[in-house]
C-alpha cells in the first residue's frame, strides 16, 4: 500500500517509469512477434503440401538455389509419394512497385492460390495476391522489363503470398535463370518421410534433401531472423534497464529524506528495498498490461497495412507472452536494484543534520 | 538506562565529540543544552544509534550498542525519535504515519495513542492538511506507538509557537510519568521547567 501511495505522489516520475517500460515491452513484444510472423508464413509456405524438401547442394538460401526439375519425374515414380511439386521463390520490380515476391509454380500446385477472379496462369501470364492487386489497376505488367498479362486475382491464408505475383514455373524459371528454387514432396505415410529422404538424396550429387521440419529447424534465414530480433529485443530491454535505473535515481534522490525517516523509524534496508521493489514492479507490470494491448492492437493492424502488402505479419504466441512477462520482471527487478540498494543506504542522520542547530 | 564511557567523535579531522562521560537513568527527563556547534547534535545522534562513535562506549537499555545484533529492530522497538522537523511522510495519512513505525502488535493501539493526543479527529488527513503544532504531535505519537524505553528529541519545539511547544513539552512529560526516559536537546529554556536534570554542553564536552 505504501507503494502505491507512493506512485501516486509522484505522478510525473511514475509516468516517465511507466512510459519507458512500455516502450521497451512494446519493442520487444512487436520485434519478435513481427520475426515469429515471417518464420510462421514462410515454414506454412514450404510446409503445405511437403513433407519433403530439395534445394541446391551447399547453397544458404532457397533465393539462390537452382534445382533441375526433371528430377521430379524419377521422383513421382517412388512408390511412398504422393505428389511433388517445383517452386521459384523470387523477387523482382513489378511496375511502380520498387520489390514484390515472384512466386513460379507447377501447375499442380495452382490450387494452392484460391481464385478470387479469372483463372490460372498460361505462359505469358501471371495471377495478382490480393494485396498487390490494389495496387496494380491495368490487364498488363511488367516485371523486369517483359510484359505478363494478368490472368487472375487469388487470396491466400499466407500473408506475403498475398502481396506477390504467381506464374507459370517455366515463365519465372525464364526470369530467373533457373530450372526450380526448391522441390517439394509430399509423402504418402509419414513414417516413410526418412526412407524416401535417403532414396532421393541417392539421385543427384547436386542436391541437398531434407524433411521440411529438419530444414525449418536449420534455415538459416529463420536462424539470422531469430538472432537479429533476439538483439534488437535484447537493446530493448537494455533500454528500458537503463530508463527504469535512471528514473529510480531521480525518485530516489528526491525522496532521501522519507528513507533516512523510514531508518530513523528502525525500518530495515531490506524494507525500503522491497518497498522500491515493489513500485517498480507495480508499474511494470501496469505497463506490461498496457504494451500487450498496445502490440495486439498494431499487430491486427499491420495486415492491414497496404504499403505493406501483407509481408509484415505478427504472431504474438503465449510463450512469448510469457517470456516478455519475465523480461520485464527482470528488467524491473535489475533497473530499481542499485537504486533500491542505494536508498537503503540512506544515513537517517541527515534528519538531524538538515535541523542542527 | 544509558552509560556514555569516553565518547569521543570526529567528523574527518574535525573531533566535535571529546571524551564525554554520563549516566543517565530510567525515567529521567534530561535537557541537552548549549549553543549551535556544540555537539548537542552528534551527542544525540550517537545515543539514538543512528550515529557511530569514533570511539568510546555506550550501552542502552543494558545492552552494548556494539553487541546488538540487529540495531534497526532494536531502534524499533526501544527507542522513539522527534525531530525539529515534524519529518512526516507526505504522502501517507496521520494514521498511516504512525503505523508506519508501529511494530505489529503495537497497530491496534494506535486510535487510543491518537485519542490520548488528542488528535484522534486527524487520523485520516495528510501532513499537509493539519498545522505545524498537529504534525509534531502526530510525530510524538509516531515516537511514542512502541512504547519505547528512550525518546530522543532534537529541538523538538523549534518549529512551534510558545502553546504549541508547551503541548508537546507536556506530551513529553506525561510519557516521562509512564517510566520512559526522555532526552531533549533543545536551545528552548523552557525545557529546563520539565527537565530532572540538565546536562551543558560546550565544545564537544559535557
Amino acid at each position: 500500500m505504501i507503494a502505491l501511495k507512493a506512485l501516486k505522489k509522484n505522478p510525473f516520475k511514475s509516468t516517465l517509469i511507466f512510459s519507458s517500460i512500455t516502450i521497451a515491452v512494446m519493442a520487444i513484444f512487436l520485434i519478435s512477434s513481427v520475426s515469429q510472423g515471417i518464420i510462421g508464413m514462410y515454414s506454412k509456405m514450404i510446409k503445405t503440401d511437403g513433407d519433403i524438401i530439395i534445394t541446391q547442394k551447399g547453397i544458404s538460401d532457397t533465393f539462390f538455389s537452382n534445382v533441375d526439375v526433371s528430377i521430379m519425374s524419377k521422383i513421382n515414380t517412388m512408390p511412398d509419394v504422393r505428389s511433388s511439386y517445383a517452386m521459384i521463390v523470387g523477387a523482382s520490380p513489378v511496375e511502380h512497385i520498387p520489390i514484390a515476391g515472384i512466386y513460379g509454380v507447377s501447375s499442380n500446385h495452382f490450387k494452392h492460390y484460391k481464385l478470387t477472379r479469372g483463372r490460372y496462369p498460361k505462359s505469358g501470364e501471371v495471377i495478382l495476391g490480393k494485396n498487390i492487386s490494389n495496387q496494380i489497376k491495368s490487364q498488363m505488367l511488367k516485371i523486369g522489363n517483359k510484359p505478363y498479362r494478368i490472368s487472375g486475382l487469388y487470396e491466400s491464408d499466407i500473408g506475403f503470398e498475398e502481396g506477390g505475383v504467381v506464374m507459370n514455373l517455366k515463365d519465372a524459371g525464364v526470369l530467373f535463370s533457373r530450372s526450380s528454387s526448391y522441390i517439394l514432396v509430399s509423402v504418402k505415410l509419414p513414417n516413410a518421410t526418412d526412407t524416401l529422404v535417403q532414396k532421393i538424396s541417392t539421385l543427384s550429387d547436386e542436391i541437398e534433401v531434407k524433411t521440411t521440419k529438419s530444414f525449418i529447424q536449420e534455415y538459416n534465414q529463420f536462424k539470422i531472423i531469430e538472432k537479429s530480433s533476439l538483439v534488437i529485443s535484447s537493446l530493448a530491454f537494455l533500454m528500458g534497464l537503463m530508463g527504469i535505473t535512471s528514473i529510480m535515481s531521480m525518485i530516489v534522490n528526491s525522496r532521501k529524506e522519507e528513507f533516512g525517516i523510514m531508518r530513523a523509524l528502525g525500518k530495515t534496508r531490506l524494507f525500503i528495498m522491497k518497498n522500491l521493489f515493489f513500485e517498480t514492479l507495480i508499474m511494470s507490470f501496469s505497463a506490461y498490461v498496457f504494451a500487450l494491448i498496445l502490440s495486439l492492437g498494431i499487430l491486427a493492424t499491420l495486415p492491414h497495412i497496404e504499403m505493406l502488402q501483407g509481408y509484415v505479419n505478427g504472431s504474438l504466441s503465449f510463450t512469448t507472452a510469457l517470456y516478455v512477462l519475465v523480461s520485464t520482471i527482470c528488467m524491473a527487478l535489475l533497473g530499481s536494484l542499485m537504486p533500491a540498494w542505494i536508498a537503503s543506504k540512506t544515513d537517517p542522520i541527515l534528519l538531524i543534520n538538515q535541523g542542527c542547530s | 538506562m544509558i552509560k556514555v564511557s569516553n565518547l569521543s567523535h570526529f567528523y574527518g579531522a574535525e573531533q566535535v565529540l571529546f571524551d564525554v562521560s554520563f549516566e543517565i537513568k530510567e525515567g529521567e527527563f534530561i535537557f541537552l543544552s548549549g549553543d549551535s556547534g556544540s555537539g548537542k547534535s552528534t551527542l544525540l545522534s550517537i545515543l539514538s544509534t543512528l550515529l557511530k562513535p569514533s570511539s568510546g562506549e555506550l550501552l542502552l537499555a543494558n545492552s552494548r550498542v556494539e553487541d546488538i545484533k540487529n540495531i534497526d529492530v532494536f531502534r524499533q522497538e526501544n527507542i522513539g525519535f522527534v525531530f525539529q522537523f515534524h519529518y512526516l511522510i507526505n504522502y501517507l495519512s496521520v494514521y498511516e504515519n504512525i503505523a508506519l513505525a508501529a511494530i505489529d502488535s503495537k497497530k491496534p493501539k494506535i486510535e487510543k495513542l491518537l485519542q490520548d493526543l488528542g488528535i484522534s479527529s486527524l487520523s485520516s488527513r495528510y501532513p499537509n492538511e493539519i498545522s505545524g503544532g498537529q504534525r509534531q504531535r502526530v510525530a510524538l505519537a509516531r515516537a511514542l506507538i512502541n512504547e519505547p524505553k528512550i525518546i530522543f528529541a532534537d529541538e523538538p519545539t523549534g518549529s512551534l509557537d510558545s502553546a504549541n511547544s508547551k503541548i508537546v513539552y507536556e506530551l513529553l512529560a506525561n510519557a516521562l510519568k509512564n517510566g520512559t526516559t526522555v532526552v531533549v536537546a533543545s536551545h528552548d529554556m523552557h525545557t529546563q521547567n520539565y527537565a530532572t536534570k540538565t546536562l551543558k554542553m560546550l565544545d564537544g564536552r559535557i
